[in-house]
């Protein structure tokens, strides 16, 4: 075990009593036989950063080094891995049945900020390594002597022929790797807060669906409406369409309306503003006039998605033909009027 | 009997060899087991059962006993209660214990589990049933590893997926208290010898886990059962239960040979048409009946011959249905259905109904070609007929194996089924399953996998690194996934990958040995896939890949190998007689220089080419005979009439041709006797050996160091020799044809030298 503390720079937003953990495998592949023959555990201290580094000299060992991890651990109110969800725990879980633990491996709460990562950069980011995220996201570049696929080879490389060089390197990595944790998690808590002064439209969009999907409704709310207030682009329309469909569950299809209006007049290339508010005219307001009127001015802006749009335009008609019908009776001129008025707007409107 | 299923031998113009009656037998039954719990009496009430067959009582007794046990039954007996009474009694004794019921395919395991879910169905406690296999979906393995009672899955899923992972299968393999091995027989060769260390490893993790389940086997008929079991196994305590309490009705057993075309060639008619015209019969008539094929090819052929017949009726694809792997489970469990309930008159299937799956009863059953083995065709059979009067009939193909078969049907009636035999301790598959229990679960120090003395191994891995010693065990340490490594169902060595490429997305459409490829998948080679032709286009050797596409030519390749045989190790043999026998390590050298293409029918030699491939060779067990060098002088002189100068081995062309004869029939011969696949075997024929210097014939095994053939045929040596000479004497033809000495049977008095050599051990020396 060696144990280090490091000065670490002020956290803003601090993260508070959590256990920083990353460990080292014999592989991949999961299942009985790979073993975790380091660990690292960060603690935020007074005094700075407490990294402890647990290192398994021989895997008969195995006992020992899993009661000193749980030590370590144990204290944390919380545990933080990178991916820990869906690999360092498992195999923790494995380990504590393989080397006969008592009772069951489990720390709550858990932080896996790997998909963290993944709901608020994916879109900025090619893939999700840690090593990438640190250079895009943390903005700093790791000079790292030992690939991460190595590191299993340099334990056995250890084992076999006792050869530390490479061993050294792998705890060096395990390490720094454990210590970017902390910083990561600084700044995802950051991005959650929605306090980073550089956010677009698409970051917006991303925190808004986490803090949705997570139940932090109106924290989802208002970053959705900032993504929106971007008005142009994807990300923002994206974000209106979500807002909408809120609205609308909520009942409030006014609300509704106007924001697909707003939105249509902003995001004027995109099919999707334009049929939202084609079906919230036709079923929820019951206006298929109206929906008619927006699909022909969609077709008419966006001639590439005419053909996609025809068959709506069509029964939209068709429907608006049959009411004709019956009603043509009694009030067969004053509907005519209404018709020709709603048809005049969206015209004038695609011309503009 | 019925007279429903006709079958009037002045019909058909081939020769009926076996035409028999077998008589009916009454059911023996047994009360039910005084300690059944009420739920369960009531459970089965419910399905109509009151009493038990006297086997399935024997069964319950022995595991209640805490023995383990092995259940061999004709099909269709009751076989799956014998083993659902005791294990659903347990479960209602205490919830908290489980039970691994291993199939050998995904398809049985769901018919069981639709099997258990109707028995089960009645009980007071919830029996979770699942299956668990690679169409499980994710989202269900948790619950299934937290909650599944009863969980069904097949030797393959067990090796790679449950073994490896046993720590998130805690639960099972921690109250676990029975193992369910069903088609016992299956778990031959080099499959069997497989799964008997896939169970060793089982059972280690059953002991970390401190659980001693029982076994329960269940198998069709085999000679050995309980030999079987306790090779598969390694226990003593295995009571045997062999004496079926269920009844069968009187059923009709004919062996059909279709009517020979040319004598000369021994051609006879297609098997496939006139199997075909003798189902058509009795499907236009209404009367339900299975059509077993050799390949799926086979199957989707005689499918469309079927539904031609049938044609003027409008419900014919409704009524004729096929069923073979590769069909979706939902599909195959229509087809079951729709045999059960009457909907469907008649079925093509591969040996994939010939498995367990309830499909009711029918009344005739059409067996095109052999199965193989004495126990399918039983098993094939056995589908027609449960109860009632029924009508079974082989008819047979002009293959060695075939002719042999139909031409002897006392040899069918009069031998017990197959032995099945296996070899855990075959080096290759040891370490395999060494590395892969290593994964699982260190070693101690001295510690055996199963009976096997694993430390010197443990050592070697160490010295290559995938081993490493610490607190006095061992531990795996590299980073593969060792299981992946191995396929239960194929030969360990590198194989050689046979890709279609004339589909848009290329196809894997099977694969061969590496010792083999060189003689069928070289370039240019006409290669025969279920009864399709394939031109090889390119061999790519380093990839081990052979890419094909499907052509229709009226000629076969024939590659000619030089092959010769070294004896590294005797283990027994020879004595000093006339055709002597021994048994040992071999070396096989086998250089493929140069391939001819030869025309069906007329087998004129119309081209040749040259075959650039590396020698290969292969360690493994052989069998061999050699020619005494008096019988081989008197051979020359009685057969072809002129004497030989003493000490000149080289024979003449006729001994040389009748020598290979005697190779080409042993080598099917003893495939038959072994239950094996004659691809499983190689045979070589040697004017003089370079290590007996004698003529010499050697049948060996080609799985890198065999899997126990080779003693076995030691021992069978003498039926060997009578049964391939009455192979060759019974064949019609005049001199010699594929069907008995092979391919070389264009050589003049081939067929004579050959009788002659495999007569001799009968003659006084």
């Amino acid at each position: 075990m060696r144990q280090d503390v490091i000065a670490l720079p002020a956290l803003d937003p601090h993260p508070g009593s959590i256990a920083y953990v990353d460990t080292e495998t014999t592989g991949l592949a999961g299942g009985a036989g790979t073993y975790i023959f380091a660990a690292a555990v960060a603690t935020a201290i007074p005094a700075g950063l407490r990294v402890v580094q647990l290192f398994l000299p021989e895997p008969g060992m195995e006992s020992a080094f899993l009661h000193a991890l749980r030590d370590e651990v144990e204290p944390a109110g919380g545990l933080a891995t990178f991916n820990g969800g869906s690999f360092d725990l498992p195999i923790l879980r494995t380990r504590w049945v393989m080397a006969r633990m008592p009772g069951e491996f489990s720390l709550a709460p858990h932080v896996d900020l790997l998909t963290l990562v993944r709901a608020l950069y994916r879109h900025r980011l090619e893939n999700c390594t840690l090593r990438y995220v640190e250079q895009r996201v943390l903005g700093y570049e790791r000079d790292d002597p030992l690939p991460s696929a190595l590191v299993p080879d340099a334990y056995f490389g250890y084992l076999r022929e006792g050869s530390r060089d490479f061993l050294e390197a792998a705890l060096e990595h395990n390490r720094l790797d454990v210590v970017s944790l902390v910083h990561l998690h600084s700044r995802l808590l950051r991005r959650l807060q929605g306090a980073d002064i550089d956010m677009d439209a698409d970051d917006w969009l991303a925190l808004g669906r986490h803090r949705w999907r997570r139940g932090a409704r109106a924290d989802g709310w208002r970053a959705l409406r900032n993504a929106t207030a971007f008005a142009r682009g994807e990300a923002a329309a994206t974000a209106g369409l979500l807002l909408t469909r809120r609205l609308v569950r909520r009942g409030s299809i006014a609300g509704a309306d106007r924001l697909l209006g707003w939105l249509e007049t902003n995001a004027r290339e995109d099919i999707r503003v334009s049929l939202a508010r084609a079906r919230l005219l036709e079923w929820r307001r019951g206006d298929p006039a109206r929906a008619l009127s927006v699909v022909e001015a969609a077709q008419h802006r966006m001639p590439e998605e005419a053909a996609e749009l025809e068959q709506r335009r069509v029964r939209l008609l068709g429907k608006l033909r049959s009411r004709d019908e019956v009603r043509r009776g009694d009030r067969d001129c004053g509907k005519r009027d209404r018709r020709q008025v709603q048809l005049e707007a969206p015209i004038l409107d695609g011309t503009a | 009997m019925s007279g429903l299923a006709a079958f009037d031998p002045s019909e058909h113009p081939g020769d009926i060899t076996l035409d028999r009656v077998i008589p009916a037998s009454a059911a023996t039954f047994a009360p039910l087991p005084a300690d059944l719990r009420p739920e369960l009496v009531a459970a089965l009430g419910r399905r109509g059962v009151e009493m038990l067959y006297s086997h399935q009582a024997e069964a319950y007794v022995a595991v209640r006993n805490g023995r383990h046990l092995v259940v061999v039954t004709p099909t269709a007996s009751g076989k799956t209660l014998c083993y659902n009474l005791p294990v659903l009694q347990r479960l209602l004794e205490d919830p908290a214990k489980r039970a691994l019921y291993v199939y050998p395919t995904k398809a049985l395991a769901q018919d069981q589990l639709a099997e258990l879910g109707a028995l089960k169905s009645g009980l007071p406690i919830e029996v979770r049933v699942d299956t668990y296999d690679g169409d499980t979906p994710p989202g269900r393995r948790t619950a299934i590893r937290e909650g599944g009672h009863i969980v069904m899955t097949n030797p393959d899923m067990l090796h790679t997926g449950l073994l490896p992972h046993h720590t998130r299968w805690r639960r099972l393999f921690s109250s676990l208290e029975f193992v369910v091995i069903d088609e016992l027989h299956t778990y031959r060769g080099l499959f069997g010898s497989q799964v008997a260390n896939v169970i060793r490893r089982l059972k280690r993790i059953c002991a970390f886990y401190g659980s001693h389940p029982t076994f329960i086997c269940a198998s069709a008929t085999i000679r050995n059962p309980l030999e079987l079991a306790r090779r598969l196994l390694e226990e003593q305590n295995i009571a045997l239960v062999d004496r079926s309490g269920a009844p069968r009705g009187e059923r009709r057993l004919v062996f059909y040979n279709p009517p020979l075309v040319n004598r000369d060639l021994g051609v006879r008619r297609s098997s496939m048409l006139e199997a075909r015209r003798i189902a058509a019969l009795w499907i236009r008539a209404g009367v339900q009946t299975i059509v077993f094929c050799r390949s799926r090819l086979q199957v989707e052929v005689m499918l469309s011959y079927l539904r031609q017949d049938l044609a003027p009726r409008l419900d014919a694809s409704k009524r004729v249905r096929g069923y073979r792997a590769g069909y979706l489970p939902l599909h195959r469990r229509e087809i079951e259905a729709g045999l059960r309930d009457g909907e469907i008159t008649g079925v093509v299937s591969t040996n994939a109904l010939e498995l367990g799956i309830d499909i009711g009863t029918l009344q005739c059953a059409v067996l095109v070609g052999y199965p193989g083995t004495i126990a399918s065709t039983w098993q094939q059979l056995g589908r027609a007929g449960r109860r009632s009067g029924s009508i079974g009939v082989f008819v047979a193909s002009s293959s060695p194996l075939d002719q042999f078969i139909v031409r002897h049907p006392e040899y069918f009636l009069g031998t017990d089924p197959e032995e099945g035999l296996i070899d855990p301790d075959n080096l290759l598959l040891l370490a395999a399953h060494l590395q892969a229990g290593l994964f699982e679960l260190p070693f101690m120090d001295d510690e055996r996998l199963g009976a096997a003395d694993v430390q010197e191994l443990l050592k070697l891995f160490e010295e290559d690194g995938s081993a490493t010693r610490s607190a006095g065990r061992w531990f795996w340490s590299r980073q593969a996934f060792p299981a992946d490594e191995v396929h239960l169902r194929r030969i360990l060595a590198d194989n050689v990958v046979i890709i279609d490429t004339s589909k848009p997305r290329p196809q894997v459409i099977g694969e061969m040995d590496q010792f083999t490829a060189p003689v069928l998948l070289h370039e240019e080679a006409v290669y025969l896939h279920e009864g399709a032709q394939y031109h090889v286009d390119r061999l790519d050797w380093e990839e081990k890949k052979a890419y094909v596409r499907p052509v229709e030519v009226d000629y076969y390749t024939d590659a000619l190998a030089s092959v010769s045989v070294q004896v590294l190790d005797t283990f027994a043999g020879p004595r000093d007689e006339a055709l002597s026998r021994s048994h040992g390590e071999v070396k096989i050298t086998s250089l493929a220089s140069m391939f001819k293409k030869i025309r069906f029918q007329t087998h004129e030699n119309i081209g040749a080419g040259p075959i650039h491939l590396p020698e290969q060779t292969l360690h493994t067990t052989g069998y061999w005979i050699t020619v005494d060098e008096d019988l081989w002088r008197s051979l020359g002189k009685e057969t072809l009439d002129h004497p030989t100068k003493s000490g000149d081995f080289a024979g003449t062309p006729e001994m040389e041709a009748g020598l290979q004869g005697m190779a080409h029939s042993l080598r099917h011969i003893a495939s038959l006797r072994l239950m094996c696949d004659p691809r499983d075997l190689g045979s070589v024929a040697e004017v003089r050996s370079i290590t007996t210097l004698l003529p010499t014939v050697t049948v060996f095994e080609v799985y890198p160091g065999g899997v126990g053939f080779s003693a076995r045929l030691y021992e069978l040596h003498r039926e060997l020799l009578e049964d391939a000479a009455a192979l060759v004497r019974d064949c019609p033809c005049a001199a010699g044809c594929p069907s008995c000495v092979g391919p070389l049977h264009l050589v003049q008095g081939a067929k004579e030298a050959c009788l002659k050599l495999l007569s001799a051990s009968a003659l006084p020396v």
